[in-house]
C-alpha cells in the first residue's frame, strides 16, 4: 500500500475540491430557493408588484369623464374601452398624482382598424369599403364629420 | 438586423439566439470527446498502433476540455451568472447536466493526465531548482516514489480513469446532441438519432483533428509520421466517417419518406438557405470526397508510397474537420432560421465580426487549444522520453524551438 | 388535435391534489438518486431549503392574495377577432414590451382551396391592411396568440437554472434575477411565445398580467379586448363563463399533439392553424 500514496493523496485533493465547492454552493442558493418547486418563491411577489397597473378600465375613466362615460355606455361603442383610443389611464394620470393630456387621434386610420373592409374580419362585424364609403380622398378627420366615436350610429 | 422572412414565422421566431458560439461549442466538446477515443484506443484496447499519438491525444483532449464551456458561457444574455447552474440546476433540464457532466469529465481527465505524466513531472522535480522545482513538486503532491511498484499502480489507475472517462467523453458529448435532440418542439432537432450522430461525427472530427496535428508536429520535429500509426488512423476515420454519414442521410431520408408535417419545410431550408453548407460542405467536400480519399487510403494501403499516404489522409482529414463544423452549422443554426410555424424560414445568420459571440472569438476559442497545448509541451513535455530520445539525435537542429525541451 | 380524451379536459379539482408541477416529480427522484448515491450535495440543498422556509415563515405572504385560491385559464374566441390590434398595442404599453418583440401578436389567416396565406405585420400591433393573395381566397380570419401557460410546458422543463416556473395559480413565469440568458426556453416552446429581451437580457413572456390578475383585475389584452375574443377566468370558480366553455364547448389548444397541456383554449379554430 506504501506504493498508493500517491493515490491518496490526490483523492484527498479532489475531496477537498468537491467539499469546498459544496459549502460554496450552499451559500449562494437563494433564501426562498425550493419553497414551492425547483425555482424562488420570492420571485412571485416580485411579479406581482412588478409594477401599477397601467390599463385601469372604462370605469375608471368615468370617474372624472362622467358624462362621455355614460354617452359611451349607451351606444355602440358600449364595448369598446376608452384606452382602446385614448391609451392607457396610467399614462393619463401618473402616479403621482400629475395629469398628461391622452391621446385624441381623430385620423381616419384609428377608425379604419376596426370598421376597415379586409380579409379576416367576421361578415357580421360593421365594416365599410373606405374607397366606397367616401367620395374624395381619403384623410383627415373623414368619419368625424358624420359619427361620433363616443355614441357612433351606423 | 431585421432579418427577411419567406413564408410566415411567428413574430417571434426570427431571431438566431444560439449564435456561432453554440455551433463552436459542440465543435469543440467533439474535440474532446473525439481526442479521448482515440487514447482510450491505446490504453484501454490495446491498439499499440496509436502508441505514437496516445500522449498527443489525451493532452489534445484536455486542451479542448478547458475551453469547451467558454462560448457556452460567452453566448450566455449574462455570462456572470452562468454559475447558477452549479448553484441551482434543475434537473428536468438537460443542460443542467453540464455542470455536473463536465466539471466530472474534467476531474476524470486531470486525474488521467496527472496519473500518466506523473512520472515527467517527477523527473522534472528531481532536474530543476527554485521556483521551478516547487512547481513541478507541488503537481508532484509531494512524492517522488517511482519504483516499478508505484507505477504498476499509476498504470492500473490510468486503465480505471479510461474506463471510467471514455463513457464520461461520451455522455459529454452525446449529451450535447441530447440537447438538440430532445426539443420537441423543433422537428429538424427533434431526433433521437441526434445524439448519436453528434458523438460518431465527434469521433470523426477528433480522429482528424489528431490526424492533422500528427503531420504538423511530426513536420516541426523534424520527423517521419509513424506510417502504421497513420493508416491506423485513416482506416478509424474512415469507419467514423461512414457511419455520421450514413446517419445524417438516415436522419432526412426517413424525413422524407414518412413525408412528416415538416419535410416540406426542411427540404426548402436544406436547399435553399442551407444549400451551401448542407450539401456542398457537408455532404459533397466533406462527406464524399474525405470518402473517396480515405478508401484509397485503406484498400490501397499496401501500395502507397509514405508521402502520398501522408498527403491523402491529411487532406481528408482537413475536409473531415469541415464537414463536421458544416455539420453543427447546419444543425444549430438551420434549426433557428425555421419558424416552428413551420411556414416561415429566416433570411442567411450572418455571425457578427468582432463582440463577444462573433468570429474573431470563435477564431480565438479555437486557436486557444493549441496554445495551451503549447504551454503543455514546454511545462510536461507531450511526447513519451524515451521516444523522443530515441528520434532526437538526428534532427536536433531543426528541433530546438519545440523539441529541445525532451533533450536533457 | 381536440383534446379528446377525459384526462385533457380542465375538470375542476376541488383540492388539488398534487398541486406542484409535474416535474416536481422528476426532480424528487434524482434528488433519491443522489440520496442513494451518498451525495453530500442533497444534504446541503436540504439544508438551505430548511433555511429557506424559516425565512418565509417570518414574513407575511404576498398580501391579501392566495395562490391556493385561483386556478387560471384563458379562452379564445378566433370567430369574435376583428384584428384591431389594440391587445397587442396594450400588452406593449402594460408589460413595457421592447419593439420588435411580443408578449402577444394576432395571425391573420386567409386561406383559399388550395393556397394559404399567413401574416402578422409588426405582430398585428398597428392592425392590418387590405392584404393582396395571389389566389381565390374562402375564407379568412384572425388568430390572437399568446403564452399557453402550458400544464406540461417545455419551457419551464428545460430551464437549467430553475428560473422557469409555473405557479401554483397556473402562471408560468420567468424570475429575471436567476435567468441566465440561455435561450434554451425560447428554443424549447412551440408556440414561439418567449424571447430574450434586448433590455435585461433574459427570457421574457407574457405573465397574464400577473401584477394585475392577483389583483383582481383582468389582464391588459383581456381588458381592452372590444369584441369578447379574449377572456381570463380562473377554474376554481364554479360560475366562471371560461371555465363553464372549457367544460361544455368544443374547445382545442394549439398544437394538441406536442401534449404540453396548453391552458389557452381556442374556440373556432381551423386546421391551417399551428
Amino acid at each position: 500500500m506504501e506504493h498508493a500514496r500517491h493515490v491518496f493523496r490526490v483523492a484527498l485533493v479532489l475531496g477537498a475540491v468537491v467539499a469546498a465547492v459544496m459549502v460554496t454552493r450552499g451559500f449562494l442558493v437563494p433564501k426562498s430557493y425550493g419553497m414551492y418547486g425547483p425555482y424562488r418563491y420570492d420571485n412571485v411577489v416580485e411579479q406581482m408588484n412588478v409594477r401599477l397597473p397601467l390599463h385601469r378600465g372604462a370605469a375608471a375613466c368615468g370617474e372624472c369623464h362622467d358624462d362621455q362615460a355614460k354617452k359611451r355606455a349607451a351606444g355602440g361603442h358600449k364595448n369598446v374601452s376608452c384606452e382602446i383610443c385614448h391609451g392607457p389611464l396610467g399614462l393619463h394620470v401618473k402616479e403621482d398624482g400629475s395629469v398628461e393630456a391622452p391621446p385624441v387621434d381623430r385620423s381616419y386610420l384609428l377608425c379604419a382598424r376596426c370598421h376597415r373592409k379586409i380579409d379576416g374580419r367576421p361578415a357580421r362585424f360593421p365594416q365599410v369599403v373606405l374607397e366606397q364609403h367616401v367620395s374624395g380622398p381619403l384623410e383627415g378627420h373623414a368619419c368625424l364629420g358624420c359619427h361620433d366615436p363616443h355614441s357612433p350610429k351606423p | 438586423m431585421t432579418p427577411e422572412i419567406s413564408g410566415f414565422s411567428f413574430p417571434n421566431d426570427v431571431h438566431v439566439w444560439w449564435s456561432l458560439m453554440i455551433v463552436m461549442y459542440p465543435y469543440i466538446t467533439g474535440f474532446v470527446a473525439g481526442a479521448f477515443i482515440v487514447t482510450s484506443l491505446y490504453h484501454l484496447f490495446g491498439r499499440t498502433e496509436f502508441k505514437p499519438v496516445a500522449r498527443l491525444a489525451m493532452a489534445t483532449s484536455f486542451a479542448f476540455l478547458l475551453v469547451a464551456s467558454l462560448p457556452l458561457q460567452l453566448h450566455l444574455g449574462h455570462p456572470e451568472r452562468g454559475i447558477n447552474v452549479m448553484i441551482t440546476p434543475h434537473f428536468t433540464s438537460a443542460m443542467a447536466g453540464f455542470g455536473i457532466l463536465y466539471s466530472g469529465y474534467l476531474a476524470i481527465l486531470v486525474l488521467e493526465v496527472w496519473f500518466v505524466w506523473r512520472h515527467e513531472i517527477i523527473l522534472r522535480a528531481r532536474r530543476t531548482r527554485g521556483v521551478k522545482r516547487a512547481f513541478y513538486a507541488t503537481l508532484a503532491l509531494g512524492t517522488y516514489d517511482t519504483g516499478p511498484r508505484a507505477l504498476e499502480v499509476d498504470h492500473r489507475a490510468i486503465t480505471l480513469l479510461a474506463g471510467i472517462g471514455l463513457p464520461g467523453a461520451c455522455m459529454l458529448h452525446g449529451y450535447v446532441g441530447f440537447i438538440f435532440g430532445a426539443i420537441k418542439a423543433n422537428p429538424w432537432w427533434s431526433t433521437p438519432l441526434m445524439p448519436v450522430i453528434f458523438l460518431m461525427s465527434a469521433a470523426v472530427s477528433g480522429i482528424a483533428l489528431l490526424m492533422v496535428l500528427y503531420q504538423v508536429v511530426s513536420k516541426l520535429r523534424a520527423r517521419a509520421p509513424d506510417q502504421p500509426c497513420v493508416s491506423a488512423l485513416a482506416r478509424w476515420l474512415w469507419f467514423f466517417l461512414i457511419l455520421t454519414i450514413t446517419l445524417e442521410l438516415l436522419e432526412i431520408i426517413v424525413m422524407a419518406y414518412e413525408r412528416s408535417e415538416s419535410w416540406l419545410i426542411i427540404s426548402e431550408l436544406l436547399t435553399t438557405r442551407l444549400q451551401f453548407s448542407y450539401v456542398t460542405m457537408q455532404m459533397i467536400v466533406g462527406g464524399l470526397i474525405p470518402l473517396i480519399l480515405l478508401a484509397v487510403v485503406v484498400l490501397m494501403n499496401r501500395y502507397l508510397h509514405e508521402r502520398v499516404r501522408n498527403t491523402l489522409s491529411t487532406v481528408a482529414a482537413f475536409l473531415c474537420l469541415l464537414q463536421v463544423f458544416s455539420m453543427r452549422w447546419n444543425i444549430v443554426v438551420g434549426g433557428q432560421l425555421m419558424s416552428k410555424s413551420l411556414r416561415g424560414l429566416r433570411s442567411h445568420y450572418d455571425p457578427e465580426v468582432f463582440g463577444r459571440e462573433g468570429i474573431l472569438m470563435a477564431i480565438t476559442l479555437f486557436a486557444a487549444p493549441f496554445v495551451i497545448l503549447w504551454v503543455f509541451d514546454r511545462v510536461l513535455g507531450i511526447e513519451e522520453p524515451e521516444a523522443a530520445a530515441a528520434a532526437a539525435p538526428p534532427a536536433r537542429g531543426e528541433a530546438t524551438e519545440e523539441g529541445s525541451i525532451h533533450a536533457a | 388535435m381536440a383534446p379528446t380524451s377525459t384526462t385533457s379536459l380542465p375538470v375542476l379539482q376541488p383540492e388539488p391534489a398534487t398541486p406542484t408541477p409535474p416535474e416536481y416529480g422528476r426532480r424528487q427522484f434524482l434528488a433519491d438518486v443522489m440520496r442513494l448515491s451518498g451525495g453530500a450535495l442533497v444534504f446541503i440543498a436540504g439544508g438551505t431549503v430548511a433555511d429557506a422556509l424559516a425565512a418565509v415563515a417570518e414574513k407575511p405572504r404576498g398580501e391579501a392574495y392566495s395562490w391556493d385560491e385561483h386556478l387560471y385559464a384563458y379562452l379564445i374566441d378566433t370567430s369574435k377577432c376583428i384584428g384591431c390590434g389594440s391587445c397587442v398595442r396594450a400588452c406593449a404599453a402594460e408589460n413595457k414590451v421592447p419593439d420588435g418583440f411580443y408578449r402577444t401578436w394576432i395571425e391573420r389567416y386567409v386561406i383559399g382551396m388550395e393556397q394559404t396565406h399567413v401574416d402578422s405585420p409588426n405582430g398585428g400591433k398597428d392592425g392590418f391592411g387590405p392584404v393582396q393573395v395571389g389566389f381565390t381566397a374562402t375564407k379568412s380570419f384572425f388568430v390572437p396568440k399568446m403564452c399557453n401557460h402550458c400544464r406540461a410546458t417545455p419551457c419551464v422543463q428545460v430551464c437549467p437554472v430553475g428560473a422557469s416556473y409555473r405557479t401554483k395559480d397556473g402562471v408560468v413565469m420567468v424570475d429575471a434575477e436567476r435567468c441566465i440568458g440561455c435561450a434554451y426556453c425560447v428554443q424549447a416552446c412551440p408556440f414561439g411565445s418567449r424571447f430574450i429581451s434586448p433590455v435585461t437580457h433574459t427570457a421574457e413572456k407574457c405573465t397574464w398580467c400577473y401584477h394585475r390578475v392577483t389583483k383582481g383585475l383582468k389582464p391588459a389584452c383581456v381588458e381592452v379586448c372590444p369584441t369578447g375574443t379574449r377572456q381570463f377566468g380562473d377554474l376554481k370558480r364554479e360560475d366562471d363563463p371560461v371555465r363553464l366553455a372549457i367544460a361544455r364547448d368544443r374547445v382545442e389548444v394549439l398544437q394538441g399533439h406536442l401534449l404540453t397541456e396548453p391552458q389557452c383554449y381556442y374556440l373556432h379554430l381551423d386546421k391551417e392553424v399551428r
